[in-house]
C-alpha cells in the first residue's frame, strides 16, 4: 500500500508534481502513465525518498519509506536501468546491495536466475545492453522479496520475451498480493498488464480509476454498422447525440446508440443490416479524450502512438 | 495495513534489516569489486617501494650521513607517502563521485534511505583499507632497501626510537588523506571537480601559503597547520629527544599533527555528510 497526500515536488520555478493524492492498493498492477515530463519519476523517487517532497508526503504501508527497518524487505524499486556500476559485474553488484540487510548469497543466485542472467552474471555490468540492465534492475527490485514493487518503464529496451516475461511477472507479484506500481508511457503495455490506472499530466492526477472504467467512461460507445441503405438508416435513427460516420470501407460508425436500439430501428424501418458489431474503446482512446483538454499534451500523446507503432 | 503475508524464502533470514554491519560489508564489496581500486592500491604499494628502492640504489652517491640516522631513512624509505597520497585522494573521490555518475548511488540510497550511515561505512572502508596498504607499502619500502642501507652501515632497524612510528603514522596520514578525499567527493559529488579540489588542498595550497608566507606573519604561522604539511609532520622525526618537542620547522610533534589531519577529514565528512542528506539524489 502506497499513500500520498498533497505530494508536491518543485525544482526550482518547474513544478514537476502539483500536490497529487493517490493510494496504490496491494493485489493489483496499478499503473502509472503520462507522456515524458508528466512527474511519474519524480513521483516514484519521492516514494524511495530519493528525492524529497517539497510539501505532502508519501508512505509506504504506513511509513515514510525511511522509517522502515528493512527499507528492501518493504519496497524493491527499479528507477534506472543504469543504476548500476559499470565496472562492477551483475553478481558483486547484487551482492553488494543484499549485504546491506543481511540477505545472503543464496538469494542473490536466486534473482539472478529468476532474471535469466545466469551467463551474464559474472560479467561487467557496463558491458550489458539496456535490456540486460533492466533484467538486472528488476533482480535488484526483487532482492528483498518485497511487499512493494515499484518499477520504472521496465519494459524499455527489453526483447519481446522480455516483455512477455515483465509482464507475467508482474501479474504473478500481484496475485500473491504484493502491491505493484508500474510506469510507463507505452499504452499497449499498460494495457495488458495493468488493473487499475492513475493518468498523470503536467503533474495532476488526470484520471485514477481500473482500467475497464477507464476505457468505457472515457470513450463513447461505438457500433459499427454495415447496410446497403446507409442514408435511410441514418434517417431512422436520428436523435439528439447521435452521430452517423460514413468509415473508409463502405461501413459506418454509430455514436450514442446500442446495438440493441439500432437493430430495432433498422427492423422498424426495413433496412437490411449486414452487420452490427460494438466496437470497444482502446485505453489510447481514452487516453487521448482525457488529456484532451491539456492541450499540450496534444502533440506529446501523438508522440506515444508514434512509438506503440 | 494490509501487507502481504510472504513465503519465507531462502537466502533472506527472517530477522534480516538494515544494520550498519551489513551496510560495512556492502561498502567493502563495493571498494573492492572495482579493478580500479585494486589498480589504485597496487600503484601505491609498487611506487612506493620501488621509489624507495632506486633512491636507496642511487643514495651513496647523493651523500649519506656518517652514521645511521632514523631521518635520513625517513627520507628514502617514506617517499611513498609522499607520492602515494595523491593516488589515494583520487580513491577517496572516486569512492563517492563515481556513485554518482553511474546513478549507482539511486540503488545505494535506495537499499540505505537513511544515508548517512552510507557515507560513514565508506569512510570506515576506505580508511582501514588504505591505511593498512600504506603499512605494507611503507614498512616494505624499509625491508627492501635495509639490505643496502647495511652495506653502507646504515642500517636502522625498526627497534630503533621514532622509525616504526613515524612509518606508521605516514600510513595513517595515507589512510586519512583517503578519507578527506570522500569527504570533499560527498559535496562535490563529480569526479574531475573532486581531485581538482583535493589536490588543491595538496599541492597548490602549500605552495600559496609558503609564497603568502614570506611577506605576511600570520600565513607563515598558520601553514604548518595545512593538510599537506601537518600530513608530513606525521612521519618527521621531532627535533629535541624529550617528549612533546616538535618537528623542526613547525609548533607540531607528530602527534598533533595527525589530530590536526584529522580535524581536516572530519571536517570534510560532516560537510559531505549534509550535503548527502540535505539533497536530493
Amino acid at each position: 500500500m502506497i499513500h500520498a497526500q498533497t505530494l508536491t515536488k518543485r525544482f526550482g520555478s518547474r513544478t514537476a508534481v502539483d500536490g497529487i493524492d493517490f493510494t496504490v492498493r496491494p493485489g493489483q498492477v496499478t499503473g502509472l502513465l503520462g507522456p515524458n515530463g508528466a512527474g511519474k519519476s519524480s513521483t516514484m523517487r519521492m516514494i524511495v525518498g530519493l528525492d524529497r517532497p517539497t510539501r505532502g508526503e508519501v508512505k509506504v504501508n504506513g511509513r515514510a519509506y525511511r522509517e522502515h527497518r528493512a527499507p528492501l524487505r518493504e519496497v524493491g524499486v527499479l528507477l534506472d536501468a543504469k543504476a548500476a556500476h559499470p565496472g562492477r559485474t551483475a553478481r558483486k553488484h547484487l551482492l553488494a546491495l543484499a549485504a546491506t540487510h543481511g540477505i545472503e548469497a543464496a538469494r542473490v543466485r536466486e534473482v539472478i536466475e529468476l532474471a535469466g542472467l545466469e551467463s551474464a552474471a559474472d560479467r561487467r555490468a557496463g558491458s550489458f545492453s539496456l535490456g540486460m540492465g533492466q533484467r538486472l534492475g528488476i533482480a535488484a527490485a526483487l532482492l528483498g522479496d518485497p511487499a512493494t514493487v515499484i518499477l520504472d518503464e521496465p519494459v524499455n529496451g527489453l526483447d519481446p520475451e522480455g516483455v512477455l516475461w515483465v509482464r507475467t511477472l508482474l501479474r504473478t507479484l500481484a496475485a500473491e498480493g504484493r502491491t505493484v506500481l508500474l510506469s510507463s508511457h507505452l499504452m499497449s503495455e499498460m494495457a495488458q498488464t495493468a488493473d487499475h490506472l492513475i493518468v498523470l499530466g503536467r503533474g495532476r492526477v488526470l484520471a485514477d480509476a481500473p482500467l475497464r472504467d477507464l476505457i468505457d467512461g472515457a470513450t463513447a460507445s461505438a457500433v459499427r454498422v454495415r447496410t446497403p441503405q446507409l442514408s435511410r438508416l441514418a434517417s431512422a435513427i436520428t436523435g439528439h447525440g447521435i452521430t452517423v460516420t460514413t468509415l473508409d470501407d463502405g461501413a459506418a460508425l454509430v455514436m450514442g446508440m446500442s446495438p440493441e436500439h439500432i437493430g430495432n430501428a433498422a427492423a422498424a424501418a426495413g433496412v437490411p443490416l449486414y452487420e452490427v458489431a460494438a466496437v470497444a474503446g482502446s485505453l489510447e482512446d481514452a487516453y487521448m479524450s482525457i488529456t484532451a483538454d491539456e492541450a499540450e499534451y496534444r502533440s506529446l500523446t501523438t508522440t506515444a502512438h508514434k512509438e506503440r507503432s | 495495513m494490509s501487507a502481504a503475508v510472504l513465503p519465507v524464502r531462502p537466502g533472506i533470514p527472517a530477522d534480516s534489516r538494515l544494520r550498519f554491519s551489513g551496510i560495512l560489508r556492502s561498502e567493502w564489496i563495493k571498494l573492492t569489486s572495482l579493478r580500479s581500486t585494486l589498480w589504485s592500491l597496487l600503484t601505491i604499494i609498487l611506487v612506493g617501494i620501488g621509489l624507495s628502492f632506486v633512491l636507496a640504489l642511487t643514495m651513496e652517491s647523493a651523500g649519506v650521513p656518517d652514521e645511521p640516522s632514523v631521518r635520513f631513512t625517513l627520507s628514502i624509505v617514506a617517499i611513498g607517502a609522499a607520492c602515494g597520497q595523491f593516488v589515494a585522494a583520487v580513491l577517496g573521490v572516486l569512492a563517492i563521485s563515481g556513485e554518482y555518475s553511474t546513478k549507482m548511488v539511486q540503488s545505494t540510497l535506495a537499499a540505505v534511505p537513511s544515508r548517512l550511515p552510507v557515507l560513514a561505512a565508506k569512510a570506515m572502508v576506505l580508511l582501514g583499507l588504505v591505511t593498512a596498504v600504506g603499512l605494507v607499502t611503507l614498512f616494505g619500502s624499509w625491508a627492501a632497501t635495509y639490505a643496502m642501507f647495511d652495506d653502507l652501515g646504515l642500517a636502522v632497524s625498526l627497534a630503533e626510537p621514532g622509525l616504526a612510528g613515524a612509518l606508521l603514522g605516514a600510513a595513517l596520514f595515507l589512510g586519512l588523506t583517503a578519507t578527506f578525499a570522500l569527504g570533499v567527493g560527498a559535496i562535490l559529488r563529480s569526479a574531475a571537480g573532486g581531485v581538482a579540489a583535493v589536490l588543491g588542498v595538496l599541492l597548490l595550497l602549500p605552495l600559496a601559503l609558503s609564497l603568502l608566507g614570506n611577506s605576511m606573519e600570520w600565513v607563515a604561522a598558520v601553514t604548518p597547520y595545512g593538510f599537506a604539511a601537518a600530513g608530513e609532520s606525521m612521519w618527521s622525526i621531532p627535533a629535541g629527544p624529550a617528549a612533546g618537542s616538535p618537528v623542526p620547522g613547525t609548533p607540531l610533534t607528530p602527534g598533533a599533527g595527525g589530530l590536526v589531519v584529522l580535524a581536516w577529514t572530519t571536517m570534510s565528512l560532516v560537510l559531505g555528510a549534509l550535503t548527502l542528506r540535505g539533497r536530493d539524489a
